[in-house]
């Protein structure tokens, strides 16, 4: 029973004492404080890693609403510059349209003038030739004492003169 | 020679007995170094070698590992690490932060404990930590500190005075009782954690030896039970061994912070 039941042993007891202390003294010593810091100075830099990608998203976080802020800028810009051309347009065409409706009109009047002064110059010459005609078949009437018969026939004949000339001029116009 | 004749006849249980028990029986009587102080023997023998052997393995591995340390870790850095942070998440801080300043100790003893464990698991081999009075030893200065600390950080009178709740009925009869018995537990404390840690190893080295010695007395065809036997519990001595040294420091901690706490825990 002693062997496998060792109480007592002294000398292991002893032993024992000075390997164990030793052994705390050196790894307090030599083998702790090295192991600590490593392990503070890594955390130390995991933080600082997670801290500067923090500041990193949080600055592009930022880039990204002022790059799209200035493309919603631009976008309207370009809505507003678009809105402008097309208005300008539209002005454009309806003063084109207005212009040449204008002008139009203005050269029917001009055309419509124009007829009536030759219709007017046209009734005057009439008016003269005729004149003259009275005038003449009034002479031949004073000239020859005509007869009745003879009168009537030359009153046809003068207005059939009159016909013709007015058809020739009507055809010279 | 003996196994190769007990493969020939059969040994008497005598002999049998030897063969379990060799390596504990000859330990005491192998590469002594006498040395006698006072009366008192202090041979060095295949115990303290042992002892020895497993203090340096445990400086080393550590000290390896605290001197090749890069920001980088490589895996054996890693392990180092690991270890220390085990003991500082997993051992310190039981009960509070203040308790953390044990940790070393503990995790010293976890890491002692564990090497002498598995290196008595080498044939021919002596298992330190299978001998009581390297257990008990331990489990002692455990006590003397656990003593300690409750007297430093409470005060004498006030650590005594925690031992036994004082709001209990019939206080002249029971506290007296109470605080008796909370005495034996803390005389038993550092008892039950060197006999634990003595007897599981004890019991894993011995079931692998049974096993194995069954072969020489039952004849060679045991052998076919025997090994497969021995190697599982060769396995399953393996997690023993990690189990019991991180039961012996955890509990370490525990007791030494229970003091730390004895005030504030009642």
């Amino acid at each position: 029973m002693g062997t496998v039941f060792d109480i007592g042993n002294l000398g292991l007891m002893f032993w024992q004492l000075i390997t164990f202390a030793i052994l705390l003294l050196l790894l307090y010593k030599f083998v702790y404080p090295p192991i600590r810091d490593q392990i503070i100075k890594r955390q130390r830099s995991i933080e600082q890693a997670i801290d500067e990608a923090e500041q990193t998203r949080a600055e592009a976080r930022r880039l990204l609403e002022e790059y799209r802020q200035q493309i919603a800028e631009a976008r309207g810009e370009a809505r507003q510059i678009l809105e402008e051309a097309r208005r300008q347009g539209e002005a454009q065409r309806e003063r084109t349209l207005r212009e040449a409706r204008e002008e139009g009109e203005r050269i029917i009047q001009r055309a419509r003038e124009e007829i009536e002064r030759e219709r007017a110059q046209a009734l005057s010459e009439i008016r003269r030739e005729v004149a003259d005609m009275v005038i003449m078949a009034s002479e031949q009437v004073v000239r020859k004492s005509l007869e009745r018969e003879d009168h009537e026939r030359l009153i046809e004949e003068a207005l059939r003169e009159l016909d013709v000339e007015l058809k020739e001029k009507e055809v010279t116009r | 020679m003996r196994p190769m004749l007990a493969l020939l006849q059969q040994i008497t249980q005598e002999e049998l007995r030897h063969e379990i028990l060799h390596t504990w029986e000859t330990a005491k009587t192998k590469w002594v170094i006498p040395i006698e102080v006072f009366g008192v023997d202090l041979s060095i023998n295949k115990i303290v070698w042992f002892l020895f052997i497993g203090a340096a393995v445990t400086f080393l591995l550590l000290f390896i590992g605290s001197r090749i340390l890069k920001d980088r870790p490589g895996a054996y850095q890693v392990i180092v690490e690991e270890i220390y942070g085990f003991g500082r998440n997993h051992l310190g801080g039981q009960m509070g932060e203040e308790g953390k300043k044990w940790f070393p100790y503990t995790l010293t003893l976890f890491v002692f404990i564990l090497v002498l464990n598995l290196m008595g698991l080498i044939p021919g081999s002596y298992p330190v930590t299978s001998n009581i009075t390297f257990t008990i030893t331990l489990a002692l200065i455990t006590f003397l500190i656990v003593q300690q600390q409750g007297i430093a950080r409470n005060g004498v009178v006030k650590y005594f005075k925690s031992w036994a709740p004082t709001d209990v009925p019939a206080r002249p009869v029971l506290y007296p009782f109470m605080w008796i018995v909370h005495l034996i537990g803390e005389f038993a404390k550092p008892l039950t954690l060197g006999v634990r840690l003595y007897a599981n190893m004890l019991a894993g080295s011995l079931v692998i030896y049974v096993f194995l010695s069954l072969i020489l007395y039952f004849g060679v065809f045991t052998a076919f039970i025997s090994v497969p036997a021995a190697i599982i519990f060769y396995a399953f001595k393996l997690f023993i061994a990690v189990l019991q040294a991180y039961i012996f420091a955890i509990l370490t901690q525990v007791y030494i912070e229970l003091a730390m706490f004895a005030d504030e825990s009642h």
